[in-house]
């Protein structure tokens, strides 16, 4: 027995230290990519520039950038809603990993995983299909609705649906079991995959643009598509924030949070719902991104350990540094889709860390 | 009362359909990226000026184009012959005709579109493709960032003439382009004179084969129009995928095989192809009327030399009628 | 004296593969007062568990009612009973990347007042669940480097860390060796001493129910078959009707009572036990 030893020690001193840490290394990566993320391109663009042009933008200095015109539009009209929507999927895509992989209690869980990119996919597929299969409905590719693409539309709500059509099947009497939701996801994915596999075949000129978008790309970002995901991004992470407790408590298993006071079928319909919101609206404006949502957790899991209550803030920041440096490589590899880097980049790694560490598999497996 | 499921999928909703239609702030104006034009300019007179594209989109033009991007090597093709290929400042990476353009800066590589080179080009004039060779959304993102863009995708003679004139009328051009469109009417005329009486021979046009598949002239689409127009009876494949299944292929029966691919592929020659499984039995083969064409970038490049493709075509379809 | 645990006419039944409906308890009566430790037991099958769970609230009832602390189980707010009644699991598992303390703290859920931290009555608890369970010295340990004994010291923990008034265990001897059994089954009758708590154990030991427990209830046809002190529950005659086992009374030499169940051989030469009493 140890004696002597102040209560509020065992609890909270190495927490807070590390949370600190944690944070500030990762919001200090995060600023640093911004920068890099701006000023790197096919166009070159000077740090000084770059200050000048965001001064005179958003603080109003100077009657004139003093900049050149097209620098200034690339700064402002491209490369920074780019690089703030690659913050904005990344931390959301970062989020709902932890999340699934906590309620799932399995570690090969990603955003996707119960549907949504299945589901995202199917919408976008025939957002961009119907208006060549059926031109009279005059939608087209370029139709929008209070200002939000109709691929972004039928993506967001194909993701959501897909999500909600798993959870109605998996639901059983109130409780939501995780092997359940897990098989009756993946058996959806598969439906929906030959739904788009089918449409691809038959799509003739929009096969690349089909394509395009399945791998993920951020090219094309713009401050409207930012306006939409931005604040659902930022509202879904303040709601899984909010219930750090939860999710802490369900990987002790159904049986014990129940035990606890949790409402394990609620709490898991709840995470799953708020977390694939994050994964549609990040989804409807990037595409398909892989592989930030899977390492990103587990990566920061072996570093900080599981408590979603820095877990959470450290897998928005690192995935939302991550995806924008990702995103500078694709745009420096010559435009290729950024899902490629994150592939590229993210699979080795994983494999990597799987050998290392025999701990990624069995935190979640307890 | 709203079931639990949906109370949080109908908040988002709720938050998403508020920040839509909360006035959006839009892009920040941007700075011009169109330039003065020069007062000496003749046509100074007719601008500002708007077009209508083959989209069906307004293009405004406030004053004659100095600097011109082109999306497309056909839309090159048609800069260059109203004879304004100084203007150009940018192109893709497939231009190669003319000579003039391979100095040009490339913003379009590997079919991807680098906008920011696009924008650091200033250019005051944007040549798009239709039917997605540009994608929408880089068409859409340069529009928001006030760029003028015209996209051309003809799908017939007639609308390569037109298009010729749009791009005359878009650069001041008019009587350049009134003259090629007049050259290019007499030259196809003259074809179809010729060919007129002549038998249309079934005339099957191969694209390509790619792991299986056979790519030819889709239905109703402006290769199988060309074809026609140069004497022969197109065997066409399906109108969206523009393939063709082998079987039906056989049961088409054509008599005439134009090598399209051999432009691009030395190996496919009339032996080959009559060596491929399910062939051999077509009167083309039997015959030996399977014949290489050099000229399918002409014939599929709907440009200004979309008439010596056409007249590449017709050579082939009758070489009797227009000599070798 | 409050009645702690009290179970009327209690049918419980669940689907079981192939669609067909096992029913488990039917008409259980049962009635537990405040600071007693009562041991359940009974052959696999009989239901121990899944009356445990009826009674914690987890598995729901055809039919019957169980009252806690005087209160409808249906009438408990989840978080409210949670902070009433803690459950100590079977099994042995704890989510790796943890420190021991963090969680016990986990433990205190159910009276978590703050949002983000924890408050000094959640510490102070923290401090006093660990000492309980004779685990202060574990408390910056990772729960993967842990032994079985020292994983099964901080599952008392966290269910001390609850504050509970009724604390529910479920064959928590299961995965531990002679010594451990017996050492939790200790510390379990010196903490209801000390907390005044109220303790269910479900046990498959018969010793050791009789050992520790001074009260031992035995399940069998869907409901309680016997009741009483270890004395009288252990008979061999009552063993061999409930349990369908052979066995010899013996004693130790210092007094104890113990059943040992006769060999094999030895027990053939017995009238075989009618097939009406076998409760599988």
């Amino acid at each position: 027995m140890r004696a002597g030893v102040a209560p509020r020690s065992l609890v909270r001193a190495p927490a807070l230290t590390r949370a600190a840490v944690v944070l500030g290394g990762g919001g200090a990566l995060l600023l640093v990519a911004l920068v890099v993320g701006v000023g790197l391109g096919s166009v070159a663009v000077t740090p000084e520039e770059m200050m000048r042009v965001l001064g005179h933008r958003l603080l109003g200095l100077g009657a004139t950038s003093g900049v050149d015109a097209s620098i200034e539009t690339i700064v402002v009209d491209l490369r920074l809603p780019r690089v703030l929507g690659a913050m904005v999927v990344g931390a959301g895509l970062a989020c709902a990993g932890t999340v699934f992989q906590a309620i799932l209690r399995n570690p090969m869980a990603d955003p996707y995983i119960i549907g949504t990119a299945a589901g995202a996919s199917l919408g976008a597929t025939i957002a961009i299909v119907l208006p060549l299969m059926a031109p009279a409905l005059a939608i087209g590719a370029a139709g929008s609705w209070l200002g939000i693409g109709f691929v972004q539309l039928f993506a967001f709500f194909g993701g959501l649906g897909t999500v909600l059509l798993v959870i109605g099947v998996a639901r059983q009497g109130g409780r939501l079991p995780s092997v359940t939701l897990l098989l009756t996801g993946y058996a959806v994915s598969s439906l929906l995959a030959a739904g788009v596999s089918l449409l691809m075949f038959a799509s003739g000129r929009a096969l690349a643009v089909i394509f395009s978008w399945l791998m993920g790309s951020l090219a094309g970002v713009g401050w409207a598509d930012l306006a939409i995901a931005g604040p659902v991004v930022a509202a879904a992470f303040i709601l899984l924030l909010a219930r750090w407790r939860s999710l802490n408590l369900l990987l002790l298993g159904d049986g014990p949070a129940a035990h606890l006071g949790l409402d394990v079928g609620h709490a898991k319909l709840q995470l799953t719902l708020i977390a694939t919101m994050a994964t549609s609206a990040a989804v409807a404006i990037s595409g398909t991104i892989g592989f930030v949502g899977l390492v990103v957790p587990h990566v920061l899991r072996l570093v900080i350990g599981p408590d979603h209550r820095l877990l959470l803030p450290a897998s928005a920041v690192l995935g939302a540094a991550l995806l924008v440096l990702a995103d500078l490589g694709a745009r420096l590899a010559g435009g290729i889709p950024v899902g490629v880097v994150t592939a590229l980049v993210g699979a080795p790694f994983f494999l990597w860390l799987l050998r290392r560490s025999r701990r990624v598999a069995s935190t979640l497996s307890a | 009362m709203v079931p639990r499921l949906l109370r949080i999928p109908l908040l988002f909703v709720l938050l998403l359909a508020a920040c839509a239609a909360a006035p959006s702030t839009g892009t920040s104006p941007p700075a011009s990226v169109i330039a003065t034009p020069p007062a000496s300019s003749p046509w100074a007179a007719a601008y500002p000026l708007t077009v209508i594209d083959d989209v069906g989109r307004e293009v405004v033009l406030d004053a004659e184009p100095q600097r011109v991007v082109s999306l497309a090597p056909s839309n090159t093709e048609i800069v260059c012959a109203l004879d304004a290929c100084d203007l150009i400042v940018g192109v893709t990476d497939f231009d190669d005709y003319p000579p003039e353009v391979s100095d040009v800066e490339r913003v379009v590589v590997g079919a991807q579109v680098d906008v920011e080179a696009v924008i650091a080009a200033e250019p005051d004039l944007v040549i798009a493709a239709g039917n997605e060779l540009t994608p929408t959304s880089v068409i859409e993102q340069l529009l928001d960032l006030d760029v003028p863009v015209m996209t051309l995708y003809p799908e017939s003679l007639d609308e390569i003439y037109a298009d010729i004139e749009l791009v005359g009328r878009a650069l001041g051009r008019v009587d350049a382009a009134a003259e090629l469109v007049d050259d290019m009417t007499s030259r196809v005329d003259a074809v179809r004179t010729t060919v007129a009486e002549l038998e249309a021979p079934r005339t099957f046009y191969e694209v390509g084969v790619f792991e299986g598949t056979i790519y030819t002239a889709g239905d109703g689409s402006f290769l199988a129009s060309l074809i026609e127009t140069a004497g022969g009876d197109p065997v066409t494949g399906d109108a969206l995928s523009t393939s063709i299944e082998i079987e039906d292929l056989v049961a088409a029966d054509p008599e005439l095989i134009l090598l399209g691919d051999a432009s691009y592929d030395p190996t496919i020659t009339a032996e080959s192809v009559a060596a491929r499984p399910g062939w051999a039995t077509m009167t083309a083969v039997v015959d030996g009327r399977v014949v290489s064409v050099t000229e399918d970038i002409v014939i599929t490049r709907p440009g200004p030399r979309i008439v010596d493709g056409l007249e590449a075509l017709a050579r082939a379809i009758h070489p009797d009628a227009f000599g070798s | 004296m409050t009645l702690v645990v009290e179970a009327a006419g209690l049918h419980v039944s669940y689907e079981a593969e192939g669609g067909e409906r096992r029913h488990v308890l039917r008409g259980l009566d049962l009635a537990v007062e405040a600071g007693e430790l009562l041991a359940l037991l009974g052959p696999n099958g009989s239901g121990k568990t899944t009356l445990l769970r009826a009674i914690a609230g987890t598995l729901p009832r055809d039919a019957g009612r169980v009252a806690l602390f005087g209160r409808d189980l249906a009438a408990w707010p989840r978080v409210a009973l949670a902070r009433r009644v803690a459950v100590l699991p079977q099994a042995l598992s704890l989510p790796d990347g943890f420190r021991v303390a963090e969680l016990v703290e986990m433990g205190r859920a159910p009276h978590a007042t703050r949002w983000f931290g924890s408050s000094p009555e959640d510490a102070a608890a923290v401090e006093r669940a660990l000492a309980d369970a004779d685990a202060l010295d574990l408390g910056d340990r990772y729960a993967d480097e842990l032994s079985g004994g020292e994983r099964q010291r901080v599952l008392v923990a966290m269910a001390l860390a609850q504050e509970p008034a009724l604390l529910l265990l479920d064959e928590p001897t299961l995965h531990l060796d002679i010594a451990h059994q017996a050492a939790l089954l200790a510390s379990v009758s010196r903490l209801q001493e000390r907390r005044g708590l109220t303790v269910i154990a479900v046990l498959h030991d018969l010793n050791l129910a009789a050992a520790h427990a001074p009260r031992i209830a035995v399940l069998g046809g869907g409901r309680i078959a016997a009741d009483g002190d270890p004395a009288s529950v252990l008979h061999p005659a009552l063993v061999r009707e409930l349990f369908g086992a052979v066995v010899d009374e013996a004693r130790t030499a210092d007094g104890r009572r113990f059943v040992v169940p006769r060999a094999p051989s030895a027990a053939r030469n017995e009238p075989s036990v009618p097939s009406a009493r076998r409760y599988s």
